[in-house]
């Protein structure tokens, strides 16, 4: 099945960074460099392992200030420096097996997460779409279809229909 | 937010139905008529929507009429909301990181 290239992604987030694209995309895929500024902040960072490619895994753990351990991981599904990285996001065991998350029981098992970095006089434009993610495949179609939709425009027309539905209590 | 509301929307019809249900209370044949399907299948797809708890539906004579209920919306922009901060902050480290970073290199 041909992958749509297509805007089908339920969360679109874009940041402009100062530095070059080369860089950007090592401090995410760099072991060295990662464990530096993935996290919360305030939070220690362990990197238990860290294989960037393809089927590939990164595994770690946080540890909060009060000392509650959280394990969470990527699993890689492209790689191509320097412009995109696409993973799936999850909660795990230190294992690495996949878990719910901790605090919140209906927050999505996992989230696919297609970053791209595209160039920009020097600077850096980072773009991350994200969308939960289920475990089979019917489910991940109707994420997508979902997704499809939302972004035909329904992320706009949802705040009005907050507003309207706020406006009705 | 959980899978049962977000498969209720996915699909391009509910998602009008409920685009239409904005604008206020509607039968499930005002309903077919503005979506042009036939009643049956409006029914069908309403059917779906009241099981994810999107719509409410309060009998009438004997019309049956829909309207959009606003929890399963709150719950779904609440997840997005933390999703969108938890990721803006991890971006606020990224780019300190940067920055101190390349500071480092110049010296």
């Amino acid at each position: 099945m041909v992958e749509k290239q297509a805007e089908k992604y339920v969360l679109k987030l874009t940041r402009v960074l100062n530095a070059p694209r080369q860089l950007v995309f090592d401090v995410w895929t760099d072991p060295k460099h990662f464990g530096q500024w993935w996290g919360p902040k305030g939070f220690t960072l362990h990197v238990s392992r860290m294989d960037v490619r393809p089927g590939g895994v990164f595994l770690g753990s946080q540890r909060s200030p009060d000392g509650q351990v959280m394990w969470g991981k990527f699993e890689y599904r492209e790689v191509t420096p320097p412009e995109k990285l696409v993973f799936v996001q999850s909660f795990s065991d230190e294992e690495g097996n996949t878990v719910r998350a901790p605090f919140n029981p209906n927050w999505p098992l996992e989230i696919l997460n297609v970053l791209t970095l595209a160039e920009e006089g020097g600077k850096t434009v980072l773009t991350l779409q994200g969308s939960p993610l289920n475990a089979t495949e019917e489910e991940r179609a109707v994420y997508e279809g979902m997704a499809a939709s939302l972004q035909q425009g329904f992320e706009g027309t949802f705040q009005q229909l907050e507003e309207y539905l706020a406006s009705r209590q | 937010m959980n899978t049962a509301t977000l498969s209720a929307l996915a699909e391009p019809n509910r998602l009008q139905m409920v685009e239409l249900l904005r604008e206020g209370p509607l039968t499930v044949g005002e309903i077919a008529d503005r979506l042009h399907v036939r009643q049956p299948q409006a029914s069908k797809h309403l059917k779906v929507l009241h099981e994810a708890r999107i719509v409410e539906m309060r009998p009438d004579a004997n019309r049956r009429i829909y309207r959009l209920r606003p929890e399963p919306f709150q719950e779904l922009d609440s997840w997005l909301d933390t999703f969108r901060r938890m990721w803006e902050d991890q971006f606020d480290r990224l780019d300190e990181y940067l920055q101190e970073f390349q500071k480092e290199e110049k010296k």
